[in-house]
């Protein structure tokens, strides 16, 4: 019989429930323990950064403010034990959630300046702690801290906390791993703006994330001050703790929800193993060597080294589902009705006029063909539709409703799609989950189910059924520009932007291509098209408008337009009969 | 609060200039590597600390003068340097991993020092070591002078290279585009390797001037990275002199925290500054 | 002088060039045309030993440069005005330029080199101490063809001079252009300003997805199908 992973954490955690029936003696206990903590922080850690790679540095001054909780709340105002963890965790949450608020914002804040930023917190909370009644230098004391006695004795009590939180943490983390949240910070993960355009709402996942993580962290503080029994900021916010937390969760793989577990298991009772047998400062090597070795030949970690191949194995025999009905992006007649309509658009860089006051109109059912130079502006105006930059002036008004200055992922929810001119699949993500993602997001906002069966018909529609499994990496170029197609399609668009989806292809990709597109408009798409391909523009187009300049400079039916003199001159550079 | 003197006040700036020179110079080497070839090397102060422990070996039993030491660790660093930059171009490793690859070497070098020197405190002996003398009512150590000398110069001179010889404009236009500077003849991984070597040339000076002035421990390798991080930021990515102007800046301001207020709010300062760098400058750091 | 034979490149997964062939002679003027996405952009630099050829020979008189290390393709007087001009926008113009001049042969003659550049195109003098990345667009340009000047080439590789420039400012563009190539430089010219560039050029290569499609004298391509086809997406 095949267990889901929940009964297996639930089977494995009821076992290690009655280790302390056993009456071994206590050091085993302590050292499960010790185990468990570490599970705790790497899995906690893990939600964040893992998924979302916001690689935190400061995870030591979430576990330390849980631990400082505990140890003020219990020491100070006497409050039982067990009352003070949600206390410690909520601390730990609002300290993550706050520092998350500011720091999210800024777009440029990711990397290693984020791993930086969330250090210099740990080090400014070890200060006010150190220097404020919290602490006051002393440290913190617990051992007249009464332990409740849920099991005979102390050790076998903490044993037990200690277990019911790895197992908790093992499950929310398997939980959002699964969710509709771990899908977009994965997203977050391989390409954020993305993730954004696709209608993932990366800033409140991201806190969501941070707030989770951080409550968790806090709670194994509480726990741990209470196994430690005294509580310093020397030792609880050193620079020790989140290292040793990122070298756990990338040694056993930070893309599964349990690698971080496996990491700081197989850590732990490495350095335990080498100093109670005499080595330590031996075990300690042994542990930065591993840490370079993993970092040059497996930098996908323990389990994202193995287990891809064992999922690659089971998933073969899933893969021919059957293709659900064709869902038809909003299909409607053309008319002269206006889905899009953009006025006096203007968007500077750095001084270089982008846009400069374009008018363009776009009517319900029409393909628009966006023609113009390099530099003119074409691209600059889908990344504004599609919310990725911020207008300098103008109005963005899609069907009745202003979208300009939405955030992109509100743009997508509206029912607008882009595809991007260099294919920006998500990296680590299936062809399959990549085309999932947008039907989960965008404005058909389906469930996991009823999204991948969207995705597998986009794909059989885009020719891609066979790579389903496969990753973006092993796609050619062709592929890869219908993957940007599939997933546009695959949210349901009432507006479709493409973004040169003909460049770089062989002639022959190109005619298929073209009537791939020509398919799409039959089933009855609104499409705004940027294209150098001049013949694919001339076929496809209802109509055109050219852009000089960041200006519209004309608009109409394609051979009418390409012959005036106006346009003749932009693309030849002089008047030309 | 009790105001202090002004002889306890200069003295304090006087202390907060050596420690923020100190803070450059390891500062320097970060920043380079940093900066110019895209390595944060955290390794970069666990290979200060083996340095100083060397320079401890070296005057303490082998009765060298401090000084001469740098003739034998400084080539020995430079050529790890060099091994270490053809390992990461080798492997092409991203920033981030750099991180945790150099994590990975600090923890071995600091079992290494534990190893052959143990856990204990060591405290180096030498002649420098007792010398000061008093400008005023100002005591001035001269193992601190000396870091603040040796600190200037290196980064002057570093400045000096890379403004105005060939060889260092070559470097900054491998470092903003390697591409473009190899199609003007720019022999860039040629760069990077003497770069990184020189990097960790610096890293083995910080740590004779650590020898010098500090009592070491293999533990205290953690204790520079925070303020030393926030220098580097504070001054620039890339920049030889920023580090020690801003160390300085932060060196200074927590002495005089110490002395107006407690010693241990000092910390406080350096990384508060920094966060408000990271918040402000973000995008142009 | 140059010459490319049968060469392919690839640049990430999609193959960029098939089958390009092309010849030029010391002193020529040659442009090569197409539209976005043919190839144009790595062709220039898979001459300049930015991109690596896959199959074929490149070779400058007579000499195959496939095996070369990529930074000493200007020791072979190629030098290159890329696409986006690429400077090095915190260091100074004068620093640009010099860079222009980094290699041995070009090294000693750098004063002069200057002052040659700065005579065509003066409005670099007020600047030479500002970032390059201060300057205007069609200053940067300047900068970047100054800079590959500075290499004392035999062969100027231009990508797209005229991208994002003012009309007037691509005018003045063209007229430095025919200079440098009057003073004896070969130019291979890449432009999607067609009119202009065949204006300029003594032959010319039509590029499209990957190959080339025709070749020939600026009066002969003007009246091909192909080139108003391409262009204006004639049938």
């Amino acid at each position: 019989m095949k267990l889901s992973a929940p009964a297996w954490i639930a089977l494995v955690g009821l076992g290690l429930a009655t280790v302390p029936f056993f009456g071994l003696p206590a050091f085993y206990e302590s050292f499960l323990y010790l185990i468990f903590s570490a599970i705790v922080l790497a899995t906690s850690w893990n939600i964040l950064s893992g998924y979302s790679g916001y690689f935190s540095f400061g995870h030591g001054a979430f576990f330390g403010a849980g631990m400082y909780t505990t140890a003020t709340l219990t020491s100070k105002f006497e409050i039982p034990f067990l009352w003070t963890l949600p206390a410690a965790g909520i601390i730990a949450a609002l300290l993550g959630v706050g520092v998350g608020a500011v720091v999210f914002r800024l777009r440029r804040l990711r990397g290693e300046l984020f791993a930086l930023l969330t250090l210099a917190v740990t080090f400014v909370l070890a200060t006010i702690v150190l220097n404020t009644p919290i602490d006051g230098g002393q440290g913190v004391p617990l051992t007249a801290v009464t332990l409740p006695a849920i099991l005979s004795s102390p050790s076998s009590t903490l044993y037990v906390l200690g277990l019911a939180m790895a197992l908790l943490t093992l499950w929310i983390a398997y939980s959002i791993y699964l969710a509709k949240l771990g899908t977009g910070l994965f997203a977050i993960h391989d390409d954020e703006d993305v993730a954004e355009v696709m209608g993932v709402p990366t800033y409140r996942y991201k806190l969501i994330a941070f707030g989770l993580s951080c409550a968790l962290a806090g709670v194994a503080g509480g726990i741990h001050a209470m196994f430690i029994s005294y509580v310093t900021v020397g030792e609880t916010f050193s620079i020790i703790v989140p290292l040793n937390v990122v070298l756990m969760s990338v040694l056993g793989g930070t893309r599964h929800w349990l690698g971080p577990a496996v990491g700081a298991t197989v850590i732990t009772a490495l350095l335990y193993g080498f100093t109670a047998g005499d080595y330590p400062v031996a075990g300690r090597a042994a542990v930065g060597l591993i840490l370079i070795v993993v970092i040059l030949f497996m930098p996908e970690g323990l389990l994202g080294r193995f287990i891809p191949r064992l999922e690659g194995r089971r998933r073969k025999t899933t893969a021919a589902t059957p293709v659900a009905a064709a869902p038809a992006p909003d299909a409607v007649q053309a008319s002269s009705e206006t889905l899009l309509r953009i006025n006096g658009l203007s968007k500077a860089f750095s001084g270089v006029q982008a846009l400069d006051g374009a008018d363009v109109e776009v009517r319900r059912g029409e393909i628009l063909g966006l023609v113009g130079p390099n530099g003119s502006g074409k691209s600059t105006l889908i990344n504004m539709i599609s919310g990725h930059f911020r207008l300098d002036s103008g109005s963005i008004v899609f069907d009745g409703v202003d979208i300009a200055g939405l955030p992109a992922h509100r743009v997508a929810q509206a029912g607008i799609a882009r595809t991007y001119q260099i294919p920006r699949p998500f990296a680590h993500l299936s062809v399959l989950q990549n085309v999932t993602l947008p039907a989960m997001f965008g404005r058909a906002a389906l469930g996991r189910g009823a999204a991948e069966s969207e995705a597998r018909y986009w794909l059989e529609f885009t020719g891609l059924a066979e790579k389903a499994d496969a990753l973006p990496g092993e796609l050619n170029l062709h592929q890869r520009k219908f993957l940007e197609l599939a997933r546009a399609l695959a949210s349901r668009p009432r507006l479709l932007l493409l973004d040169e989806v003909l460049s770089g292809l062989t002639p022959a990709e190109i005619d298929h291509a073209i009537a791939t597109i020509r398919t799409i408009r039959d089933l009855g798409a609104t499409i705004v098209f940027v294209e150098h391909v001049m013949h694919a523009v001339m076929e496809l187009s209802d109509r055109i408008v050219v852009l000089n300049y960041g200006k519209v400079i004309a608009e109409g039916k394609p051979e009418e337009v390409m012959r005036r003199p106006e346009v003749v001159t932009v693309y030849l550079g002089k008047p030309h009969a | 609060m009790n105001f202090p003197s002004w002889t306890l006040l200069g003295q304090s700036l006087l202390s907060g200039i050596f420690i923020g020179s100190l803070y450059g110079l390891l500062g320097l080497g970060l920043s380079l590597s940093w900066g110019m070839l895209r390595q944060i090397n955290l390794a970069h102060f666990a290979l200060a600390f083996l340095g100083a422990y060397l320079t401890f070996q070296l005057t303490s039993v082998g009765g060298m003068d401090p000084l001469l030491t740098l003739g034998l660790i400084a080539p020995a660093f430079f050529a790890f340097g060099v091994l270490m930059q053809w390992l990461f171009s080798r492997f092409s490793i991203s920033p981030f991993n750099s991180l945790l690859v150099t994590f990975g070497l600090t923890v071995i070098i600091e079992s290494l020092i534990q190893w052959i020197w143990t856990a204990d405190y060591r405290k180096m002996d030498s002649v420098y070591g007792e010398m000061k003398f008093k400008i005023g009512s100002l005591y001035v150590p001269l193992p601190e002078l000396l870091t603040l000398i040796i600190a200037v110069t290196l980064s002057l001179s570093t400045w000096a290279l890379l403004r105005y010889t060939d060889l260092g404009k070559a470097m900054r236009a491998a470092a903003e585009d390697p591409q473009i500077a190899a199609a003007f003849g720019v022999n860039e991984k040629r760069l990077a390797l003497l770069l990184s070597g020189l990097a960790a040339t610096f890293a083995g000076v910080a740590g004779l001037c650590l020898a010098l002035s500090y009592t070491l421990s293999p533990s205290q390798i953690y204790a520079w990275i925070g303020v030393v991080f926030a220098a580097v930021m504070i001054g620039g990515l890339g920049n030889p002199i920023g580090p020690l102007i801003a160390g300085i800046v932060i060196g200074v301001a927590e002495a005089m925290t110490m002395a107006l207020i407690s010693p241990a709010w000092a910390p406080l300062v350096s990384f508060s500054l920094l966060i408000l760098v990271l918040l402000t400058r973000a995008d142009k750091v | 002088m140059l010459e490319l034979d049968h060469i392919e490149v690839c640049h990430g997964l999609a193959t960029a060039l098939w089958d390009v062939s092309l010849k030029m002679a010391a002193g020529e003027l040659v442009c090569v045309v197409g539209p976005n996405g043919a190839g144009k952009t790595t062709l220039i630099e898979a001459i300049a030993g930015l991109n690596r050829i896959t199959a074929g020979t490149l070779s400058m008189d007579g000499a195959s440069l496939n095996k070369l290390a990529r930074n000493r393709f200007c020791d072979q007087g190629i030098a290159i005005v890329p696409e986006g001009r690429r400077l090095l926008t915190t260091m100074s113009v004068q620093e640009n330029l010099e860079l222009g001049s980094y290699r041995a042969a070009a090294r000693v003659h750098r004063q002069a080199s200057l002052e040659r550049v700065l005579a065509l195109f003066p409005v670099l003098k007020m600047r030479l101490a500002a970032p390059a990345g201060t300057l205007s667009g069609g200053q940067q340009q300047m900068v970047a063809i100054g800079r590959a000047l500075m290499a004392q080439p035999r062969l100027l590789l231009l990508d797209e001079p005229s991208l994002g420039l003012a009309p007037s400012i691509v005018l003045e563009m063209f007229k430095a252009i025919r200079d440098i190539n009057e003073s004896g430089v070969a130019v291979l010219l890449v432009e999607q300003n067609v009119a202009m560039a065949l204006e300029i050029a003594a032959r010319a290569y039509v590029l499209e997805e990957g190959r080339i499609i025709a070749e020939g004298t600026p009066e002969k391509l003007l009246t091909e199908p192909h080139i108003r086809r391409a262009y204006l997406g004639e049938a």
